[in-house]
């Protein structure tokens, strides 16, 4: 059986996901063997326009990266969404509480980007807002060995397996402290698991970046936070990192 | 019993850590909490903890555990992991051994786990007596504060020295030879109860009620509550609490497989009820779905399920959910107050059913035998058949109606209907429909190839029963594959003449999907045998001579003035939806409930009852069925929902 | 010469982000010659608009994969210095420690996965393996591991750092854990001695262009300066007040780039490893003194490609300057110390650090904890003009050559500036209420 071709793409990103593939270090040896690099802008010339599977990096902002998303899409027989940026928006979607034009006026101010297409900006877009996404590898940065398991499972012909529980399963596995219980607000509990729940294993609340997996309940908040003594807002401020455009929380 | 000064108490754990060869684990402090962790020093011990984050089961059931590791270059290459590793645990508090104590009836039961009974042989318990009390926990109303047994060494602190209980040979051996210790007086012994007493008197939370029996009565009454959807609106359905709890020991288990496609392991990981797809099977149904039932579940689990299958409480009152859970709605102590005041004395056995006896699984519970594909025929767009022979040529020894979990490594491992009758041995056959990973993967396969297989599991149909009665079989669907076996092995020419007649009714999607259609032109033609097919649709043109309809419709052609309802025993497999049609048009023909039998599927991963996920209330689907008696089971409120 | 030349690289190949050279050249006349930004903007300043002092530094992390930590201590330097909170010594040294890292990490991806294509002629470093330089590919990625897992143990995670908090640090390594680091570094010498070599053996392959350039960086008087210093410059000297950092780095913008262009004293100036050579190599540790001297490196250097050479003095210095500091935190015996509280609420604050690419500023205005003003310079964003003019007198001194060469020297121009585009698109000063 013939190496799968897979293709990188990237669009509005930091390029940290992509890193992580070159921070497979030894390991890129035996993904290689696996599979065959034809297009990764970030380190090699080469580029074809037929692969298997692409994985796109970022978020899309103009016209000229739909389109070119789209081409991408029309080529690639499985697409997957690499990283929080491409997977949910990421942060690159919290602009999109404000007006574009404003947004730009702020950051350009009377500079002459009218008519250029470079500026041409909308409201961040997840991939899934303008293709047909395959298979998600969520995170920011992603997870390394994640992105290892999902790409053995598209090499074996397995549709990948990741997780549909929260964080809290894995932090507890780990044993660690609860960030509640140290005075933070962790939204681990509702988070999808797959990191193996680093931040909160570095003493850092959990924030989201996976994706959230389903709102909590008016109850359940407002027991949390009366326990805990936070506030509502503080909440907003978590899901709103990498997760704008999901409301989860209502005023009370 | 001893007693010892702390300075040598101190000496004898560093001459443990460093003279023993023995991997030494103790209670430490993590932050403001506490953890067992590997011990470097007495220095770091802290004997005088409330409560870790996690229970010491970690060293018995690991979070994550390395079954087996196989090879995917090599053809079927599989090698169990080494339990060898001698550890000593340090700390150990009395409602942490009672829960280990709970744990060993579960997993060293007549299908033994063997990686937990060798970690269990290899570990050596000290326990401490409790110095400080967690404010969640209740063991005192429990009386899990204390134990007399289940330890190898037990320390209590009575002030300037700890007296030191010995528990074993093990324990006396070790104090021997590494411990200064002098023989204790009788004024220091009565301590320990002063100590005891002090602690009971600490607790700050308190059950009402204590013992198993008033748990389980209680819950039962209590089942329609709105106490659980009160409560379980405020669940974040995280499953913390089943994860720090010492009597939760559900697990998962999935393949691992390296980037260099060959190495893999299959690792066994810890899983929770509240999860929602706790009860998700390949075809992607949730038999669990609704959160507040999930909530539910577990509190029955602890003070009915398991308190009836046991006859203990499946809480020790620790206190960890408590504080693991966020919106603080985990406490068994809470719970069964607030319910104290509802009261109620309900038929405490209702959610569970006796444990019948079924044929053991040969070799470990968790190691599959490599089985080779004999024969690989496909009967419909969807189904395939595959004969399967184990390599050593033995027989599987299965009654109809049992099930086998078939392993591809670096795939996977799921739960088949056997479908073939005992008389084909030594082999055997499954139906395969292809619905995820496993099965796609299973269709690639040839003849020659080989699987894994575990089994033969479960609650088969005991045929004798059957004997001297009529037989009404009614499939729909997939139902068809189980009860092919149950309809060869009463046709066969070796066992017809000990039943009457058999009336077979099968209905299926469409005409394409109906299966072994001619095996069953062959049962027909056998003595006293009809077939009665129906298709739920059927569309111009395609060739189809039976009924239209569902099956319930095939019911009026029957021959009603021969059944003899008395003496006739009726089976039914099919989806979850037709069980209530067609039963009531089996008791519309005045068939008792209690000549009725079912198979039911749900997700059987372990198919030995220790990992939780097929669960109907109180009853393992993978031991007390598939195959269940409805009378036993007909109310059972998860079962036919 | 009469020739006509069309290069047109769309998205250079082996850098971070997006960047395209285009020269138009009729009959020898240089019609056009543009070193074009077209990466998508990603508006930070919107992002940080009204956001907790807490949230500054993870979402600034996210400007950029590769510096991510030199983002994030420009952000916290920022905020400490607006709110007056003094992290403390141990934190101090963590810090550099954590810089370190950084720098390590990212020089030697681009020398290794970037650079050293093009000094062995192929496209990537994939057809390296299982060629005669397979064994110095082999120490590279060994020495990215290692660069990795220093800063993974300092910061919990090396793209997107956790650790990194305002007044400290979430978590700190054990003492085990530094002297395991501490030998891991001193095992690492003798491969980077091995790399440097292999590098050496095709140095002759940069091209030998030099252009009299400005050069921008930290200085200090007691390191070589990538943490802390006061901002120097090769033509006038040290500025002053650093919270005038905007006399040194004006910023503008041009058509062509979606990222801002800088000048200073003349109309462009130069930022990154071969800046900072230029203004303290006296201040290199020893070892990386030498692997200066191996390489002919002397200040001051006005020749860009020689950028990737000073990256690898810096790597070098670096495991010199871990071993260090290491040493220093081993001798006090490390601390479980929580991050210094925050109290003053209100307040401007201005972060200047040195990531691998060159000199980062971050500015925050906030009020009541939460931002209302934010500006960053970033180093590309400087390195653009630069890039620019050089591409303007390097393309006529090579006209001559074939078209295939011309794009090579010029894709290898972009690339020893070791440019992080997607960084250097976005920022202008912004004020919202």
């Amino acid at each position: 059986m013939s190496k799968p071709k897979v293709a990188f793409f990237d669009f509005a990103s930091c390029e940290g996901c992509q890193l992580q593939i070159a921070n497979l270090e030894e390991e890129v040896l035996d993904l290689i063997n696996i599979v065959d690099v034809v297009s990764f802008r970030e380190v090699m010339k080469e580029h074809v326009e037929t692969y298997d599977i692409a994985f796109i990096e970022g978020s899309i902002m103009r016209p000229m990266d739909e389109e070119r998303l789209k081409e991408i899409r029309n080529h690639a027989k499985i697409l997957v969404a690499l990283g929080a940026c491409a997977a949910i928006g990421g942060v690159n979607k919290i602009r999109n509480q404000w007006d574009v034009d404003n947004v730009k006026k702020d950051v350009y101010g009377n500079a002459k980007i009218k008519d250029n297409k470079y500026f041409d900006v909308f409201k961040t877009k997840a991939v899934d807002e303008v293709v047909k996404v395959d298979f998600y590898i969520h995170g920011c940065p992603i997870n390394r060995d994640e992105f290892k398991k999902v790409v053995i499972s598209l090499v074996m012909g397995k549709t990948p397996e990741i997780p549909t529980y929260p964080v809290c399963v894995e932090c507890k596995k780990n044993e660690n402290v609860c960030l509640f219980e140290l005075g933070k607000f962790c939204i681990g509990p509702i988070t999808r698991a797959g990191c193996n729940a680093i931040c909160p294993s570095n003493g850092s609340p959990c924030e989201g970046c996976r994706g959230i997996l389903n709102e909590p309940q008016d109850e359940c908040v407002q027991e949390i936070l009366e326990r805990y003594d936070l506030t509502i807002e503080e909440l907003k401020n978590r899901c709103t990192m990498y997760n704008y455009g999901k409301e989860e929380c209502k005023d009370e | 019993m001893k007693s010892i000064v702390k300075e040598d108490l101190n000496s004898f754990v560093d001459a443990l850590i460093q003279d023993t060869g023995y991997e030494v684990h103790g209670v430490q402090a993590k932050g403001e909490k506490f953890v067992f962790a590997p011990l470097e020093s007495s220095k770091d011990l802290r004997l005088d903890y409330d409560v870790t984050i996690l229970p010491p089961k970690k060293y018995f059931l690991p979070q994550y555990e390395d079954m087996m590791n196989f090879k995917l270059n090599k053809e079927y290459s599989v090698t169990p992991q080494k339990v060898d590793k001698k550890q000593i645990l340090i700390g150990v508090h009395p409602y942490d051994i009672v829960a280990l104590e709970q744990t060993d009836k579960v997993y060293l039961d007549e299908q033994k786990d063997d990686f937990y009974e060798k970690r269990r042989k290899n570990t050596i318990i000290i326990g401490v007596d409790i110095q400080n009390v967690s404010d969640q926990s209740f063991a005192g109303s429990l009386g899990t504060h204390y134990v007399e047994s289940g330890f190898d060494l037990m320390l209590t602190n009575i002030g300037k020295k700890y007296l030191i209980t010995i528990g074993s040979k093990k324990g006396e051996d070790l104090l021997k030879k590494y411990a200064q210790t002098k023989d204790a007086k009788d004024t220091e012994v009565k301590e320990i109860n002063k100590v005891r007493a002090n602690t009971l008197n600490s607790y700050k939370k308190h059950v009402r009620i204590t013992d198993a029996d008033s748990w389980s009565k209680l819950l039962v009454s209590n089942y329609e509550n709105s106490i659980w959807e009160e409560k379980s609106s405020k669940c974040l359905e995280c499953s913390s609490c089943t994860m720090v709890c010492p009597t939760c020991f559900c697990y998962d288990v999935k393949d691992d497989v390296s980037l260099n496609l060959q190495d893999g392991s299959r690792v066994r990981t810890w899983d929770g009820c509240l999860l929602k797809d706790f009860t998700k099977v390949g075809s992607g149904e949730v038999f669990r779905e609704d959160l507040k039932k999930r909530y539910r579940h577990r509190f029955f689990r602890k003070g009915n399920y398991l308190a009836e299958r046991y006859g203990f409480i499946a809480c020790v009152g620790c206190g960890r959910c408590s504080i693991a859970c966020l919106p603080n709605i985990a406490s068994p102590c809470d719970v069964i107050n607030e319910l104290t005041h509802f009261g109620g004395e309900g038929k405490k056995d209702e959610f569970f059913i006796k444990q019948k006896s079924h044929s053991d699984e040969k070799g470990t519970i968790h190691v599959p035998r490599k089985a080779i594909i004999k024969k690989k025929e496909k009967l419909t767009e969807c189904e395939t058949l595959f004969t399967l022979e184990f390599e050593d040529k033995k027989p599987l020894g299965h009654k109809p109606g049992q099930f086998v979990e078939l392993s591809i490594f670096g795939v996977g491992e799921a739960p088949f209907g056997i479908s073939s009758a005992p008389s084909t041995e030594p082999s055997f056959d499954v139906v395969v429909r292809k619905v995820g990973n496993l099965t796609s993967k299973l269709f690639t396969l040839k003849k020659g190839d080989s699987v894994g297989i575990r089994g033969p599991l479960g609650n088969g149909f005991d045929v004798e029963e059957f004997e001297d009665k009529h037989l009404i079989f009614v499939s729909g669907g997939t139902g068809m594959i189980p009860m092919r076996s149950l309809i060869e092995h009463c046709l066969d020419k070796k066992n017809r003449s000990k039943f009457k007649y058999v009336k077979i009714l099968y209905g299926a999607k469409r005409p394409c999907d109906v299966l072994f259609q001619d095996k069953i032109a062959g049962w027909e033609k056998c003595e006293d045998v009809t077939c009665k097919l129906t298709v739920d649709t059927c569309q111009d043109g395609e060739c189809w001579v039976g009924s239209v309809g569902l099956v319930t419709a095939l019911f009026p052609k029957l021959h009603v003035d021969r059944i003899d309802p008395k003496n006739t025993k009726a089976v039914v497999i099919g989806p979850p939806v037709m069980f209530k049609f067609v039963i009531k048009c089996l008791q519309t023909i005045g068939i008792d409930d209690k000549d009725i039998f079912v198979s039911l599927e749900r997700r059987m991963k372990c198919g030995v009852g220790k990992c939780g996920h097929c669960q109907i209330n109180g009853v393992y689907c993978c031991k007390e069925g598939p195959v269940f008696n409805y009378a036993e089971i007909k109310n059972l409120p998860e079962a036919f929902e | 010469m009469s020739k006509d030349v069309s290069v047109n690289v769309h998205h250079v190949t082996r850098v971070e982000g997006h960047g395209n050279i285009v020269v138009d050249v009729k009959k020898g006349d240089i019609k056009q010659v543009q070193w074009q930004v077209p990466e998508a903007p990603r508006f930070f300043e919107a992002m940080l608009r009204g956001r907790h002092y807490d949230d500054l530094r993870p979402i600034t992390s996210r400007i950029c994969g590769i510096c991510s930590i030199g983002h994030s201590l420009a952000s916290l330097k920022a905020t400490e210095d607006a709110l007056d909170v003094s992290i403390s010594a141990q934190s101090q040294i963590l810090r550099r420690l954590a810089i370190n890292g950084e720098n390590m990490q990212s020089h030697i991806l681009h020398i290794g996965y970037l650079v050293a294509p093009d000094l062995f002629g192929v496209g990537s470093v994939f057809p390296l393996v299982g060629s005669k330089h397979q064994d110095a590919l082999l120490k590279i990625v060994q020495l990215h591991r290692l660069s990795n897992e220093m800063s993974d143990l300092i910061c919990g995670r090396t793209t997107h750092p956790i650790r990194l908090v305002v007044g400290g640090f979430s978590m700190v390594p054990t003492e085990k854990q530094l002297l395991d680091m501490k030998q891991r570094l001193l095992d690492a010498v003798e491969p980077t001695k091995d790399v440097a070599n292999a590098v050496l053996s095709v140095a002759d392959k940069l091209p030998d262009f030099t252009r009299e350039t400005e050069y921008i960086g930290l200085s200090s008087d007691e390191e070589y300066a990538l943490y802390d210093g006061y901002v120097n410059s090769t033509d006038t000297g040290a500025l002053k007040d650093y919270r005038n950092y905007k006399d040194f780095m004006q910023e503008y913008v041009v058509s062509q780039s979606t990222a801002k262009y800088a000048k200073h004293a003349r109309k462009s100036y130069m930022v990154g490893a071969l800046a900072r050579y230029n203004l303290n190599s006296e201040q290199l540790h020893p070892l990386a003194k030498e692997t200066a001297k191996l390489f002919g490196l002397k200040p001051v250097c006005y020749n860009p490609y020689m950028n990737t050479i000073a990256q690898i003095v810096e790597f070098v210095h670096n495991i010199e300057d871990s071993l260090m500091q290491i040493e220093k935190l081993l001798d006090h015996g490390m601390k479980d110390e929580k991050p210094v509280k925050v109290k003053k609420k209100t307040g401007r604050g201005v972060g200047i650090v040195e990531v691998p690419r060159g000199i980062l500023v971050h500015e925050y205005d906030i009020k009541d904890a939460l931002c209302t003003k934010a500006n960053c310079i970033i180093p590309t964003n400087q390195n653009h003009a630069n890039i620019q003019h050089d591409m303007e007198e390097l393309v006529p001194q090579i006209l001559d050559k074939p078209q295939k060469e011309i794009e090579l020297t010029l894709e290898m121009l972009v690339r020893a500036y070791d440019p992080c585009i997607s960084c250097s698109t976005h920022y202008l000063d912004v004020t919202f209420v």
